[in-house]
């Protein structure tokens, strides 16, 4: 292992503190400065987009992807003057990610002020905050944050009394997963059916109502600030050199202390779950482990010590995704953790492509059947062969890989428990573990 | 245009298409359900994977239907890999389908029953139930939907969204629970209903006319043009045992009806199926209308004709440019009776003008009279000929029997109208009996082919109107 990562909070600074929500206590905390930064100091957006391209900050939504270079794709304005937007993605849904709540509940300010910096960057007047309609808070608090800040002039016209203009904008979402998708979200802030659009044209060419359009997550617009006000240097100096800065950790399941905690990209996941959640709870042993929501398959509990950076996940045979640690004890069937998986992405899938609609559906119907005890050996195969037919890449949008990758991670990892359910007939670990209103309430 | 090499041969690509058009203009068989050349493409059914390989990188497989067509791309649409992609995606496609060809009626023209013979598995994978949903939900007095044979392909959505651009059809609900609805459960409406069922690449959505009338196979399909209106749509005459019209459809053509038809036109088929057709030929005696030799009948009309240098002569406007060029020889000043305007007038396809060789004839030379006109002008004229089908409908049954004993009324029809004045009939074929060309409104020539059949004794109306002009010259240089 190479030298201890260096430690530093920043993007959880404020949330303990209390009225953290509101601009004082924000502006108190060194809040909007770097937005005083930019707009007075002379920067260009060139220059903006630069910085954030060499801090290395890299999507937080899941797929990882480089913030500065996805600001980069937007058309030059001169050559391209049609109106332009950026959609930040606050309908944080994947199972087991609850990261961009407590940003926006407990530190709406630094969200907005990452929001004005990257459409200053963008060139952009008009921004979306599209919000999951469960997240009546984090709407709440945003949209309080939002009047607050047009009030004080950092919202609306003349920011800053510059002739820096950007407005801000609420919806909320009713609920889809799909939604998250950045295409499907914004077919839902159109006011459509929240339906993946096929990719090319990219959003940055054809997005929002045809036009260019950004889509940015909470958690990556809420580093923005911090980036700017602190300069590349410093953002490269924590986290990996491919992965910088900090990443917020979402780690539930059978943990002692369940929560969301900020730490440098690259911390070993043991040290996130013994240090930070306290360890598997009941003194149990850890059997299976999923490190970044329950799109990215199953680890078992011998890869805890993987380094939690976009590569060395993918060495171990997983993905960063959100980073949304869900842990399991020696109690819990795998098996039954992957048929609630399974459930979940047949029940969201959009039903456009035809892998997606019929494969999801397979898939949970054959877990259901192996944890209810009637699966076939066959099925195992037949679980990598479909999992392998939705994906990867063979549909619309990821939805189809986010059910295929965790299928295809528990044959290989726990193919041995698979086999153990059909060979007995039952769940080996029984049905106490089973909660069957869950079943009924699909069936 | 854009040179694409496809499966090894360098072709010529249209760049405003994408890449299926591309491989269907040249002969390569991509299956399709979602993709119809005549909607937008939305790339969900994801059949039409092909593997394309552009510059350096390698090699993928994409969708054909969303794929743009750029210079120099190498397409294999054989390759194993997109072959197995295609074969993937049908077991998904196949797992809930009801499988019940035997009782379907799209069965043999279906793309689903078609590709599965072609490249699917002989035995599914799956052994969960199928899924159960509506088997016959009406959707208003045209289409049937079956729910579980849908694959939520969506074609029938964006026809009503882009075609009529009044959309009526959604899918509601959402992935595996998805369903074909209409909006508040509203039948469907509108003159345009009956080419979802076309669309439809699975027996989802069917007509209710043709609902288990006949077995596809069984069906003889002559290209042909609709008689409805001066459109002309080009359509295709389905017959079944040489006997009865059992469809007409839409037959492609870009310059004219692009791939559609209106359900007025498409379901004027029962017409050809009408009973009683004029056979042979008729002559008025003691008996009223009795049987008489055709060429008897021929004989006595000529005679009529040339006594009578004032006859009037009052044409169908389903006659062809062929028969319509000849009666003109026959008689130089024929009437064209015309139906009134038709209320169904849109601005898809429906002319709103029922005639659909009017262009043709009054460029002949003939005069269009409204029926009232034409029956005034009748009950002046001491001989007339009527000639082609649906003319005696046309001028009504109760005018034209209203007209005095003293006419000597003369028709060439399919059906006989027993009027008093009627003293020789003779059977003619109707449109889909006869070959022949009409001009449509644009000017469009539109083919008619010999679909089925004529009946015993009916000979096609040109060689009638020859043989009364031979007869004719005949008797003057006598």
């Amino acid at each position: 292992m190479s030298a201890p990562l260096k430690r530093e909070v920043y993007l959880l600074s404020r949330v303990g503190l209390v009225d953290s929500h509101t601009l004082p206590v924000y502006r108190a905390n060194g809040g909007y400065q770097a937005l005083e930064k930019v707009l007075t100091g002379g920067y260009t957006p060139a220059q903006v987009i630069q910085i954030v391209k060499d801090s290395g900050l890299r999507g937080r939504g899941g797929a990882g992807f480089s913030a500065g270079l996805k600001w980069s794709f937007m058309p030059d304005p001169a050559k391209d003057p049609r109106p332009r937007y950026l959609a930040v993605n606050a309908d944080e849904s994947e199972p087991g990610t609850c990261k961009d709540r407590v940003l926006m509940e407990r530190d709406p300010h630094g969200l907005i002020e990452g929001i004005l910096i990257a459409c200053f960057a963008m060139r952009v007047k008009t921004a979306y905050v599209y919000v999951r309609g469960e997240y009546r808070l984090s709407h709440d608090r945003v949209r309080d944050a939002i009047a607050e800040a047009r009030q004080a002039g950092l919202v609306g016209q003349k920011i800053l009394g510059t002739d820096f203009c950007c407005d801000i904008w609420m919806h909320k979402g009713a609920g889809a997963y799909i939604c998250g998708e950045e295409t499907g979200l914004m077919e839902s802030l159109e006011g459509k059916r929240g339906h993946p659009r096929p990719k090319p044209p990219f959003p940055a060419g054809f997005g929002l109502w045809g036009q260019p359009t950004t889509v940015n997550n909470v958690e990556t617009l809420a580093n923005v600030p911090f980036v700017i006000a602190r300069g590349a240097d410093w953002f490269k100096s924590l986290g990996t050199p491919k992965s910088p800065g900090n990443v917020l950790i979402g780690i539930s399941g059978h943990v002692e202390r369940p929560g969301v905690y900020e730490l440098p990209l690259g911390i070993s996941a043991r040290t996130v779950l013994e240090e930070c959640a306290g360890g598997v709870w009941k003194g149990r042993q850890l059997k299976a482990w999923i490190p970044g929501g329950s799109s990215t398959g199953l680890l078992p509990a011998s890869k805890i010590d993987v380094a939690l950076d976009h590569d060395s996940i993918r060495e171990a045979g997983s993905m960063l995704g959100t980073v949304a640690m869900i842990m399991l004890d020696e109690t819990a069937c795998t098996v039954r953790a992957m048929q609630v998986i399974a459930r979940f992405y047949d029940h969201e899938s959009c039903g456009q492509c035809s892998q997606c609609r019929e494969g999801t559906e397979w898939l949970h119907q054959i877990f259901a059947r192996i944890e209810r005890g009637l699966g076939r050996m066959q099925d195992i195969e037949l679980l990598s062969a479909l999992a392998g037919g939705m994906a990867p890449a063979k549909t619309i949008c990821a939805l189809a890989d986010a059910a295929a990758i965790p299928t295809h991670a528990i044959v290989r990892h726990f193919r041995a428990e698979l086999e153990e359910h059909v060979r007995l007939g039952r769940c080996p670990l029984g049905a106490s573990s089973h909660a069957p209103e869950l079943e009924e309430a699909h069936a | 245009m854009t040179k694409i090499v496809l499966n090894g041969r360098e072709v010529e690509a249209d760049p405003k298409k994408p890449l299926i058009a591309a491989c269907h203009e040249h002969a390569s068989h991509v299956p399709m359900y979602c993709y119809h050349p005549g909607l937008s493409p939305v790339g969900s059914c994801r059949i039409c994977q092909v593997e394309v390989k552009q510059g350096e990188m390698p090699p993928r497989v994409v969708v054909a239907c969303r794929t743009p067509v750029a210079e120099g791309m190498i397409v294999d649409t054989e390759a194993p890999k997109a072959h197995e992609a295609r074969r993937q995606c049908l077991e998904f496609l196949l797992k809930n389908h009801p499988l019940d060809c035997p009782i379907c009626d799209k069965a043999g023209e279906c793309d689903l029953q078609d590709y599965a013979f072609a490249e699917g598995q002989g035995e599914g994978r799956s052994v969960e139930p199928r899924r159960k949903l509506e088997k016959r939900k009406s959707l208003g007095d045209v289409i049937v939907l079956d729910q579980e044979r849908c694959i939520l392909c969506s074609r029938c959505v964006r026809f009503f969204e882009e075609v009529t651009e009044k959309p009526q059809l959604t899918v509601a609900g959402l992935g595996a629970r998805s369903t074909i609805e209409t909006f508040g459960d509203r039948p469907l409406a509108g003159n345009y209903q009956g080419n979802v069922a076309d669309i439809c690449p699975v027996g989802a959505l069917t007509l209710k006319p043709f609902r288990f009338q006949a077995r596809v196979w069984n069906l003889s399909k002559a290209p042909s043009t609709c008689g409805e209106c001066s459109r002309g749509c080009s359509i295709t005459i389905e017959v079944l045992r040489k006997q009865d019209v059992k469809r007409l459809r839409p037959r492609p053509n870009p310059a004219v009806n692009r791939f559609w038809m209106c359900d007025h036109g498409r379901f004027s088929f029962p017409r050809f199926n009408r009973p009683g057709r004029l056979g042979g030929a008729l002559r008025r005696g003691a008996r009223g209308l009795e049987p008489v030799a055709r060429e008897a009948a021929l004989d006595e009309l000529a005679e009529r004709l040339r006594l009578d240098p004032a006859a009037l002569v009052v044409a169908s406007p389903w006659l062809t440019q062929e028969e319509g060029a000849l009666l003109k020889a026959l008689a130089p000043a024929p009437l064209l009776v015309t139906p009134p305007p038709s209320p169904l007038k849109d601005a898809l396809l429906h002319t709103g003008d029922p005639c659909p060789n009017r262009r043709g004839l009054t460029e002949l030379g003939f005069t269009a009279l409204e029926a009232g006109e034409v029956v005034a002008r009748l009950a002046s004229a001491a001989t007339a000929l009527l000639v082609g089908e649906r003319v005696a409908e046309l001028l009504g049954a109760e005018a034209l029997g209203g007209l005095s004993g003293a006419l000597r009324l003369a028709l060439l029809d399919t059906h006989v109208l027993d009027v008093p004045a009627l003293e020789l009939a003779l059977g003619v074929p109707d449109s889909s009996e006869r070959t022949g060309t009409w001009l449509n409104v644009d000017g469009h020539a539109g083919n008619l082919a010999h679909a089925r059949p004529a009946p015993a004794g009916v000979a096609p109306l040109t060689r009638t109107l020859q043989e009364l002009a031979r007869r004719a010259s005949g008797a003057l240089a006598r």
